[in-house]
């Protein structure tokens, strides 16, 4: 996030596009309500009439896929309208006359018959946000888990760039993360293209200080994404050391994933649980979890925290820092030779400037948001103040591509998914707490009523799903929630594994995958 | 006619000031009662949570929940009425799904009950329609009046009839004036609130034209729910223009564009009354234009009696008093700078704009000013509406005016306030006048006139504990004091729970009584413990016959 | 604390500057005087309805409520005198009266001593103001996270009050009114049925544990005493300050911590009711290895060593860039740390991902 959680109470306009916060960042959420209580005015863009969509001044029900013609026809009208921030695209924006002349051709009426929504509520979203006193913008999967999911998020940073709205209290492009640490996994370097503190591996001086600092060459080349590697397990790639994901469940296009790790020569995996991934490896560590483990993470904020054990380690478990250590030792490697996980964080803290004024000390009360770049910044709540990091931001003119793939006469129905409130990801752990089932003790497809009934289907009974890599059978659930030719359900439950459908497509730059775009046709049995 | 549906109902108030009451009142007269369907319907419409709608109606007595009937007999149990045998009829009509309803302002009259929107009557076991509530019998005194002073004029309640018996002069020689002269000319009068609080109205309604903020608020308090209180619904009901005319020359006074008149349920033809007293007074260029007003009714809850509980109300919330400050003349209806007063001041302020302040103040006696009514009841032969000028011996009024008690009957005690002020005995009933200085001194207070009065066969025990179950019933819930306190003391009263030892008795009340004046959040707490300390204090033997009685048992 | 600039009031006697806005229960506390209350919240908009803070004000005849009343300049204030005391008492006698009990289980929530506290703070005489009583508890409400003991509520509306203004469900209100009134969701029905997410907030805001939880209500005769551990949830990104709430080795429970930045005391369903899969019997207590296509436990150096072979014979084959690791979105700073740096210090590589693609 550009800008703190506390901001989120702030702003005048706020509008939320591909995010069911209520249900995904609950606690969050509940900011943005007191935003409103307090008279914000907020724009919903999903394709599903959510919780959040209830509650918004203007819910744009768009179809799945379609947020870039949404997003380059709010940026028409921004410019036809004279609403754009000229000092702020002077002043702090490169590429803006060429983006001006690109948006002129997607007028509303263009973005209404792609996205189904009426042309007359873009231009009224488009002049509220730009009119807006402190706009902010918050995502999350919804833009990005699309082929295009690279364009939706520039669609975005154009309409901040437009409108000047970032760098100041309440306003920002706001991506919320959905796991606890996810954001810290890249602050650590666990990416195939950033050393520690998103450091560039292809950046030569990058290259020569941690090849210095760990003593070894290391490679100038960006590694291969997680995608590409499963794509070429067996055969290009023969070993995979996987920590604590539930890969098979989590993964879109369930039977490729399987059979690509099934091929391997050896896979170790580290988890807290029999996984069906786990169940698949050659060695499993047990590691400790939650409540048993000492150790630091990130929110969506960039706030740095401390995890603290609470309890001993069930059985043999043991950290993930000091299972790793101790393979590195086996494998005869120098520098594993901590003895704690304070070791760890503060040898992470010396290599990564956005941590260097951070120890195990001094995140005790967690007060900071990184970039803390020396012992005596105070962390930096709000990004983009002053500049961007490549100086000016960038307009780009993105255009309009269809999803991996459309429905047609065999597949006539989009699936889009996502996830419920009372389970987490693949329910690894949200399944083994006594009392969730009470609220959702299974999976369920959610059809508008008038398809359940033009499609000849039954509430309340099961249904055969269906796309080009498989099917699953799923109870229906008849709800205005899901708009006509549109269904949703989570890939939260084992017995209705919908990662096996999905997988059509990846975004080029970033290959994350479409899962939120797929195909179906449903049928009853 | 076919019934309204529920697009209709809800496109004729949806976007209308104030619009939740209509709304409800729109449903439960279409479907007798509020369903969960039409809340739904209410709910989303105003975007107000389902749960929050759910708890606000339940806060009314008056609205039926589905599986009730509106129109079930609710019969009238206040405390005059309950000596006349009121529970008893709400027993025997038990089988007709009657309930019992706390005071409804008639206490001037037979047992009244409503039956849908029709006040009623009994004829023998039989309810029959009400008559028209009576109009105030001419001063007996032959005194000056100021609000009566028209009332009995024929067809005052139409603008033909208003115009011809000195209506309008008021507001005429309000629109030639500056705000500030004419807000000198009521300071002059020294006109304050006859709701209860008796704020000097001068002072209320120019902290509200120097307010910061435009879209400025009057709001008619035609709330009349003290027990005893009848005066209002006399005023309303045979002088409605007279409010109407007070009320446009508030708007003048304060810059206000906006007004609000807050009417009880319990009176239903009095809405019809207003309405078609508005209507003329649009059409006559009274009110309209740059000043509008909005009858509103509401459901049954004696705190919105209180000015920002009615405000509360008014906007649709949970109906408990607000804290204060800010006071509504900053901080009222939807936070605009907001003027609230009693039909009674209202009213009073045409005359005085008419004959001038010196008319007004020289009606009053003994450096009192001005007039009130007082709304007698109880053990008097001639109950009923009386306007006195302020000082005067309420000695005279009952034994004089009303004709005294029943023969053969003595004088035991008389309630003040209504209610709320509690009881004043024989000795203080002979001494005391009719104004705040003098009945304060003997720990009551005046307030908003209502007098019951009661010989000495009444048990005073009983009417106490009658009197503190309604505050119990009427307490909002807001404020533990009072919440609990209330009903700790009723319950005191009534011999159901507490001490049976008479001292430790006395001691709990006292301790409940003292902390409940002094902490509760609005004047209904504070005011309630009134009457169970007057009881003790002014029938110590009474109290002491009762524990004898339970001893016996 | 400077006299000398700003607004000052008279709090027993000493001045006391203060920020213009603050109340007098607001500055008062920060003055250490222990005003007691139950009302009050410092997330929620001041109430003013169990009138436990009332304080003298000169000038003023009867006491008022702290909370609601801001400080003007040179307001002289007096926080506790006999008459005062006096009236707390009472007002806590006649809360204790309408009450089961008054002594609570810690685990029901992080709020629910607060009536004790006061009670015994006041040394309430028992069976004073004796009466009806006015909770009616839903029994009848079977969700297996928030139980609804009402016969234990005081009526403060925090609960209401936290659901409104901190969560923003609006899932339950007050209904009928005085002594009749009822904590209820639409039309009286279920939790489950109403708008409520099992968020946990009316929970820990409740002080007397008429609201509690049952989760953690579950280790009531667990012998050891309770302990809390400050930690961060282990769910969403947002990440929620919690107090693992643990009795002896077990987790029982989680409580939000109320100064927590990213959350001011918030959780939702999963991170306050989901934490029992740490101790949950399928959790993997061993280390395995594959043996004869099975899985079987294995001692640390055995699988570790299984482990290092298993790579070392990849790299020996087809070189490191065989190799691939996956970090963890869900475990701690160090995981992914070691990791990559095995990778790359290891063997050179930038072969390492993390499940943010998924």
């Amino acid at each position: 996030m550009s800008n703190p959680l506390a901001d989120m109470e702030k702003p005048d306009v706020i509008f939320c596009i591909g995010t069911n916060m209520t249900e995904c960042h609950p606690v969050a959420a509940t900011r943005l309500k007191r935003a409103l209580a307090a008279g914000a005015r907020m724009i919903v863009a999903d394709p599903r009439r959510i919780r959040l969509a209830e509650i918004a001044d203007l819910y744009l029900p768009i179809r799945v896929g379609s947020d870039v013609a949404l997003l380059l026809a709010m940026a028409h009208v921004i410019e036809r309208e004279g609403l754009v921030d000229q000092d702020f695209v002077a002043e702090r924006t490169e590429g803006f006359a060429a983006f001006r002349d690109h948006v002129r051709a997607f007028t509303p009426e263009w973005a209404a018959a792609i996205c189904g929504v009426p042309a007359a509520d873009i231009e009224q979203a488009a002049i509220w946000y730009a009119s807006a006193e402190r706009g902010a913008i918050y995502y999350t999967l919804g833009i990005t888990e699309h082929i295009c999911g690279v364009d939706n998020v520039q669609s975005l940073s154009n309409l901040v760039l437009m409108t000047g709205h970032i760098g100041r209290e309440g306003t920002g492009i706001n991506p919320m993360r959905g796991q606890n640490n996810i954001q810290g996994a890249g602050d650590c370097g666990a990416l195939p293209n950033n050393y520690p503190g998103f450091q560039p591996v292809d950046d030569p001086r990058n290259q020569e200080k941690f090849s210095k600092l760990w003593g070894r060459e290391i490679s100038a080349e960006r590694g291969p994404t997680k995608v590409t590697a499963l794509a070429g397990a067996g055969d290009r790639f023969r070993a995979f050391l996987i920590a604590g994901e539930n890969t098979v469940v989590s993964d879109p296009d369930r039977a490729h994933c399987e059979h690509a790790l099934r091929s391997l020569d050896h896979l170790v995996v580290i988890d807290i649980f029999p996984t069906e991934t786990a169940m698949l490896a050659d060695v499993v560590l047990p590691a400790t979890s939650w409540a048993e483990t000492d150790g630091v993470c990130t929110n969506t904020e960039r706030r740095v925290q401390r995890l603290r054990a609470a309890v001993p380690p069930i059985g043999m478990a043991k950290p993930d820092w000091w299972i790793i250590a101790q393979l590195a030792k086996r494998l005869g490697f120098a520098g594993f030779d901590w003895t704690g996980p304070d070791q760890v964080f503060n040898e992470l803290c010396s290599v990564s400037p956005i941590y260097a004024g951070l120890d195990w000390d001094r995140i005790d009360r967690g007060e900071y948001q990184w970039p803390v770049p020396s012992r005596d910044h105070p962390g930096t709540p709000i990004l983009h103040e002053g500049s961007f990091p490549r100086g000016r931001g960038l307009f780009k003119q993105v255009t309009l591509r269809d999803p991996a793939e459309v429905v047609d006469a065999d597949y006539p129905v989009w699936l889009t998914t996502g996830r419920r409130l009372e389970s987490y990801h693949t329910r690894t752990q949200t399944g083994r707490a006594a009392g969730i089932d009470y609220l959702l003790p299974e999976e369920v497809l959610e059809v508008h009523p008038d398809d359940v009934a033009a499609w000849r289907l039954v509430d309340g009974e099961k249904a055969r799903m269906s796309s080009p890599r498989g099917s699953v059978t799923i109870r229906i659930k008849a709800t205005r929630r899901s708009p006509r030719g549109t269904v949703f359900c989570s890939f939260s439950f084992d017995d209705t594994p919908v990662n096996l459908l999905t997988g059509s497509g990846y975004d080029p730059i970033t290959q994350t995958a479409e899962l939120k775009v797929c195909p179906v046709r449903i049928e009853a049995i | 006619m076919a019934l309204a549906t529920d697009d209709q109902i809800l496109a004729r108030y949806r976007d209308a000031e104030a619009p939740l009451l209509p709304l409800l009142h729109a449903f439960h007269e279409r479907d007798h009662c509020l369903t969960s369907s039409a809340l739904r319907a209410v709910a989303t419409a105003l975007r107000i949570p389902l749960a929050d709608l759910w708890g606000t109606v339940s806060f009314y007595h008056h609205f039926a929940r589905e599986g009730e009937t509106r129109s079930a007999p609710r019969i009238c149990t206040g405390p005059i009425c309950s000596l006349r045998g009121a529970h008893e009829r709400v027993a025997a009509m038990a089988g007709e799904g009657a309930t019992a309803m706390p005071c409804s302002g008639r206490c001037d009259q037979p047992i009244p009950a409503l039956v849908g929107d029709r006040s009623m009557t009994f004829a023998g076991s039989r309810l029959v329609p009400a008559p028209r509530s009576p109009l105030p019998a001419p001063n007996p005194g032959g005194l000056e009046e100021c609000v009566f002073a028209g009332i009995r004029a024929p067809d005052r309640g139409t603008m033909a009839g208003y115009l011809a018996s000195g209506g309008g002069r008021g507001l005429e020689r309000a629109r030639g004036l500056e705000p500030a002269a004419l807000l000198d000319e009521l300071e002059a009068a020294g006109l304050a609130g006859r709701g209860g609080a008796g704020f000097p109205t001068a002072r209320k309604w120019r902290a509200v034209r120097e307010a910061a903020g435009e879209a400025k608020v009057v709001v008619c308090n035609a709330d009349e729910g003290e027990p005893g209180c009848f005066k209002d619904r006399a005023l309303m009901d045979h002088d409605p223009l007279a409010l109407i005319e007070g009320m446009a020359i508030a708007a003048l006074a304060t810059g206000a564009t906006l007004g609000f008149i807050y009417l009880r349920y319990e009176y239903p033809e009095t809405l019809d009354v207003l309405d078609r007293a508005l209507t003329e007074a649009r059409a006559a260029g009274m009110i309209g234009g740059a000043f509008e007003i909005h009858l509103r009714r509401g459901a049954g809850a004696y705190i919105c009696g209180e000015e920002t509980s009615l405000l509360n109300s008014l906007e649709g919330k949970h109906p408990f008093p607000r804290n204060r400050p800010p006071f509504p003349v900053t901080h009222g209806y939807r936070d605009r700078p907001t003027a609230v007063n009693n039909v009674e001041t209202l009213c009073s302020v045409a005359p005085i704009l008419a004959r001038g302040a010196a008319w007004y103040r020289g009606l009053g006696l003994g450096g009192q000013a001005g007039t009130k009514v007082i709304s007698l009841s109880g053990d008097v032969l001639r109950p009923g509406n009386y306007e006195v000028p302020l000082g005067f011996p309420l000695a005279r009024l009952i034994h004089d005016w009303a004709g005294g008690l029943p023969a053969g009957r003595t004088l035991q005690a008389v309630t003040m306030a209504g209610l709320s002020g509690g009881f004043l005995g024989a000795e203080d009933v002979a001494e005391v006048t009719l104004d705040e200085p003098s009945i304060r001194a003997r720990g009551s207070f005046l307030g908003a006139g209502g007098i019951m009065v009661f010989d000495s066969s009444r048990d005073m025990v009983a009417v106490a504990r009658e009197a503190m179950a309604f505050f119990a019933h009427e307490s909002c819930g807001k404020c533990f004091p009072c919440r609990i306190g209330s009903q700790r003391l009723t319950e005191r009263l009534g011999f159901e729970s507490g001490p049976t030892d008479q001292v430790e008795w006395r001691r709990e009340i006292d301790e409940i009584a003292r902390t409940m004046k002094a902490t509760s959040a609005c004047g209904l707490g504070i005011a309630a413990p009134l009457v169970a300390e007057s009881l003790i204090r002014l029938f110590p033997g009474a109290v002491t016959e009762k524990f004898q009685e339970r001893e016996a048992r | 604390m400077s006299t000398t600039e700003g607004p000052t009031i008279e709090l027993d006697g000493e001045v006391v500057a203060y920020e213009p806005g603050e109340t007098l229960y607001q500055i008062a506390t920060r003055a250490r005087r222990e005003v007691p209350t139950l009302c009050y919240d410092p997330r929620l908009e001041a109430f003013g309805g169990c009138r436990l803070c009332v304080v003298e004000v000169e000038g003023i005849r009867n006491p008022v409520a702290s909370c609601t009343t801001q400080a003007t300049p040179g307001m002289k204030v007096r926080s506790s005198t006999p008459a005062l005391e006096g009236h707390r008492r009472t007002i806590l006698e006649l809360v204790a009266s309408e009450n089961r009990q008054i002594e609570v289980d810690p685990l029901s929530g992080h709020s629910s001593g607060e009536f004790a506290a006061l009670a015994r703070r006041y040394e309430l005489r028992p069976g004073r103001f004796a009466g009806r009583k006015s909770g009616a508890s839903r029994h009848d409400d079977d969700n297996p996270f928030i139980l609804r003991d009402y016969d234990q509520c005081i009526s403060c509306y925090r609960c209401v009050r936290v659901c409104a203004e901190r969560e923003g469900d609006y899932a339950i209100s007050v209904v009928n009114r005085g002594f009749a009134t009822q904590i209820s969701t639409e039309f009286g029905g279920l939790l489950k049925d109403s708008a409520c997410t099992f968020c946990g907030q009316c929970v820990q805001t409740c002080p007397t544990g008429a609201l509690a939880d049952r989760k953690a209500l579950r280790a009531v005769d667990l012998p050891e005493p309770i302990a809390k551990t400050r930690s961060v949830c282990t769910y969403c990104g947002v990440g929620c300050s919690v107090d693992i709430v643990t009795k002896g080795e077990r987790v029982v429970g989680v409580q939000p911590a109320m100064d927590g930045p990213a959350n001011l005391g918030a959780l939702c369903i999963k991170g306050q009711f989901a934490f029992d899969f740490v101790q949950h019997d399928d959790r993997l207590k061993t280390p395995l290895v594959r043996r004869d296509g099975e899985l079987v436990p294995a001692s640390w150096d055995e699988a570790l060593d299984r482990a290092a072979a298993g790579f070392r014979a990849v790299v020996d084959q087809h070189g490191p860039e065989a190799l691939y690791a996956i970090a963890s979105g869900r475990a701690p700073h160090e995981a992914s740390y070691a990791l990559q740096k095995l990778m790359r210090a290891g063997w050179g590589l930038n072969h390492i991902d993390n499940c943010s693609r998924a």
